[in-house]
């Protein structure tokens, strides 16, 4: 333990300064009585590593505020899906991708309970209107409906691990527009004697 | 002998023919020269084509299942509707004038027009949709059809949807906006003003000028972006990959993100008067500004 002998002198170089200062009495167990003061967590994390956590919750709740708007926009924007919910189409299509395990909930995402409504209306009504077309059709909307489904679940994956990334968050509000759309035009166009 | 062979298979073709189309339709009625010429059809195809004449001329080959085809013409208005009880097909032939404003609804049907230069709302089903367009605006949708328009060079505004066919636009200018969910969209640019193209998992071919000044604007999630195009005035490029290849042909080099995937290249061709943006998660990206 290196002491400064004359606390008062001027320091002209740093080579004067102690390599190191020893505090004047053991201060662990201040510190490990702190500790003991805080809740352990659950999982065992550390504070520093709850807060990291909770700037990724924070950052996704705050992305979900922006792609809630853009579906909202853009569904006013679409033909087809503006207006008095015209939808009332279909559900998961059969075989549907599942979102992975580790992405974000999907409700985090568009949580605005009207387009939630809408969606789950026509997603209610998509196997009757698919079984109103023909099979081949049937086939090939089915496919694309699984293609969009798929998209969902991997940018929603690679939301998970990186909450803020632009790209991928313009990239799923194109890809729930582009689901709304699909509905919508299976809704419609299998409307008997109204087409698309 | 080998005639032979052949001359009775296309009699027995042609029978066969008749037999699925059983009665024919005929009809003329008086048109205005800028008039609404609305047509649908629910199974079969549908055959339109413009004309000088201030007249609508339908003529229909009806399968069973179809009881007749409904024609009427009031101020301005035409409407040509197959009647359909059943699931038979008909096949109408129709020509409108050439400067009517056509709307056309079909379900399993193809549906092609020719030769019209008024606004053009073409939607199906299940059929393919291929129409010739001029300058004035056209809306193409399908669901599990393709969508194919020849352009010539004039701008016009055009919109072409479809959810799992292919788009194919050919010498189209003006403002485009174009989408399929897995089809492959592929369009070829004359001097176009603004173009926005979207795939889910297709791929995405772009070729062709552009105007001076416009905007081109293209993404997928899975599906490959390809752009080659030469603008006028040049353009600035954003080019964006989360986790696909970018590559170009002037030896620019993208940059990969500092943390986690993704890379982007960004810079300006010419004088940067247009704008180029292209985005993929996981489709390779390819920017030209050579056609």
């Amino acid at each position: 333990m290196t002491e400064p002998s004359n606390p008062d002198r001027k320091v002209t170089s740093l080579r004067e300064l102690p390599q190191s200062i020893e505090p004047r009495h053991d201060l662990w167990p201040g510190i490990e009585a702190r500790l003991g003061a805080i809740p352990a967590a659950a999982d065992g994390a550390t504070p520093a590593q709850r807060r990291a956590v909770r700037m990724r919750w924070l950052a996704a709740a705050a992305m979900v505020a922006c792609v809630a708007i853009g579906v909202w926009v853009g569904r006013g924007l679409l033909p087809g899906t503006a207006g008095s919910g015209v939808l009332a189409v279909n559900t998961n299509p059969p075989q549907a991708v599942q979102p992975p395990v580790n992405a974000v909930p999907r409700e985090v995402y568009v949580s605005d309970p009207r387009y939630q409504e809408q969606r789950a209306a026509l997603v209610r009504e998509l196997q009757a209107r698919l079984a109103a077309l023909p099979p081949p059709e049937r086939d090939k909307v089915t496919a694309s409906l699984q293609a969009i489904e798929k998209a969902k679940a991997d940018l929603e994956q690679a939301l998970g691990h990186d909450p803020s990334n632009a790209l991928l968050q313009e990239l799923l509000v194109n890809t729930y527009q582009d689901e709304m759309r699909v509905l919508t035009d299976v809704h419609e166009a299998s409307d008997p004697g109204r087409g698309i | 002998m080998r005639n032979g062979s052949g001359l009775a298979g296309s009699v027995l073709m042609l029978l066969g023919a008749t037999a699925a189309y059983a009665a024919a339709f005929d009809r003329q009625v008086p048109a205005q020269p800028r008039g609404v010429v609305e047509i649908s059809n629910f199974s079969g195809n549908i055959e339109v084509s413009g004309w000088d004449r201030s007249e609508v001329s339908v003529h229909a080959e009806l399968g069973g299942g179809i009881e007749g085809v409904e024609v009427s013409s009031e101020s301005g208005h035409t409407s040509i509707k197959a009647r359909q009880p059943g699931h038979g097909e008909a096949r109408l032939q129709v020509k409108i004038p050439k400067d009517s404003e056509l709307n056309v609804s079909a379900v399993s049907a193809d549906v092609s027009t020719s030769g019209v230069l008024g606004v053009q709302r073409l939607s199906t089903i299940s059929g393919k949709i291929t129409t010739e367009i001029a300058a004035a605006d056209v809306e193409l949708k399908a669901v599990s059809g393709s969508v194919q328009v020849k352009g010539h060079g004039q701008p016009a505004r055009l919109r072409a949807s479809t959810v799992s066919g292919d788009v194919h636009l050919e010498h189209t200018g003006g403002d485009i906006e174009a989408g399929t969910v897995n089809g492959a969209l592929i369009a070829s640019l004359d001097a176009a003003r603004s173009v926005h193209a979207r795939t889910t998992s297709g791929g995405v071919r772009l070729e062709g000028t552009l105007a001076r000044g416009a905007t081109l604007e293209a993404s997928s999630i899975s599906g490959s972006l390809t752009v080659r195009t030469a603008a006028d005035g040049g353009f600035a490029y954003e080019v964006s990959s989360f986790s696909g290849n970018i590559s170009d042909c002037f030896n620019a080099s993208p940059e990969h993100t500092q943390y986690g995937p993704g890379s982007r290249l960004n810079g300006t061709r010419g004088d940067g008067a247009g704008h180029v943006r292209l985005r993929t998660m996981s489709g390779n990206v390819e920017l030209c500004d050579r056609r």
